[in-house]
């Protein structure tokens, strides 16, 4: 899923993969498909938590990835 | 829509709304409201006419509810927090964001409301989308 600026670079707010095993895969993929997203600052959750790239992935994860927050 | 989340500007219905809520409370000796309103910036010479808001909501709830709990821990007088805040498009005067702490007395009620409102800028999966009068926009961040 993607958020705010992230959601405009991309043209999209969700992408479904299969078979990617860790976030540091995924992230890969996502950079291959929208090499543009390098340039902006963002953190990752996983089921609503942040975690690392060496995070592993199940079937049915939620995987965010959401520019600095501006609420308020 | 979470109870955290409101499309569009927040209403006086719903602001009354958040008032009322400690009307029978007995232990209640104060209450702090903070009413966030999006402001008419001037940003590259163009003024904001108003604010897109973008939000994760399942992952506000969360952390709505990590925040209300941290606020209870550190205030040990608060006996509610409140929040509400806008999802949507809310026009420069209008309101985005109201938090409403309650307690048994005012020090605290004052001291967690305004806590409660830098942990939502720093930990609410919240975005916003400054609209300008030339039609482009600009995405804003929180500083600090």
């Amino acid at each position: 899923m993607f958020f705010g600026v992230l959601a405009e670079v991309t043209g999209t707010t969700f992408l479904n993969y299969t078979g990617v095993k860790t976030l540091s895969d995924l992230r890969q993929r996502i950079t291959d498909r929208h090499p543009e997203i390098v340039h902006y600052n963002y953190r990752i959750a996983v089921n609503n938590l942040f975690t690392d790239d060496d995070c592993t992935l199940s079937d049915g994860d939620e995987v965010a990835f959401l520019p600095p927050f501006a609420g308020g | 829509m979470h109870k955290f989340l409101s499309e569009g500007p927040l209403t006086a219905e719903q602001l009354s709304r958040l008032m009322s809520l400690m009307k029978d409370r007995s232990d209640t000796g104060g209450h702090s409201l903070f009413i966030g309103q999006v402001r008419a910036d001037i940003v590259n010479n163009k003024s904001v006419t108003a604010i897109e808001y973008s939000a994760y909501e399942s992952m506000v709830n969360d952390e709505a509810e990590s925040i209300i709990a941290q606020i209870r821990t550190e205030f040990s007088d608060v006996k509610t927090v409140e929040i509400l805040h806008s999802t949507g498009i809310v026009k420069a005067g209008e309101v985005s964001l109201a938090v409403m702490v309650s307690a048994g007395h005012r020090q605290q009620a004052i001291q967690a409301c305004s806590k409660t409102v830098e942990l939502i800028k720093e930990r609410l999966p919240v975005w916003k989308k400054e609209l300008l009068e030339d039609n482009s926009h600009i995405w804003r961040e929180n500083r600090g």
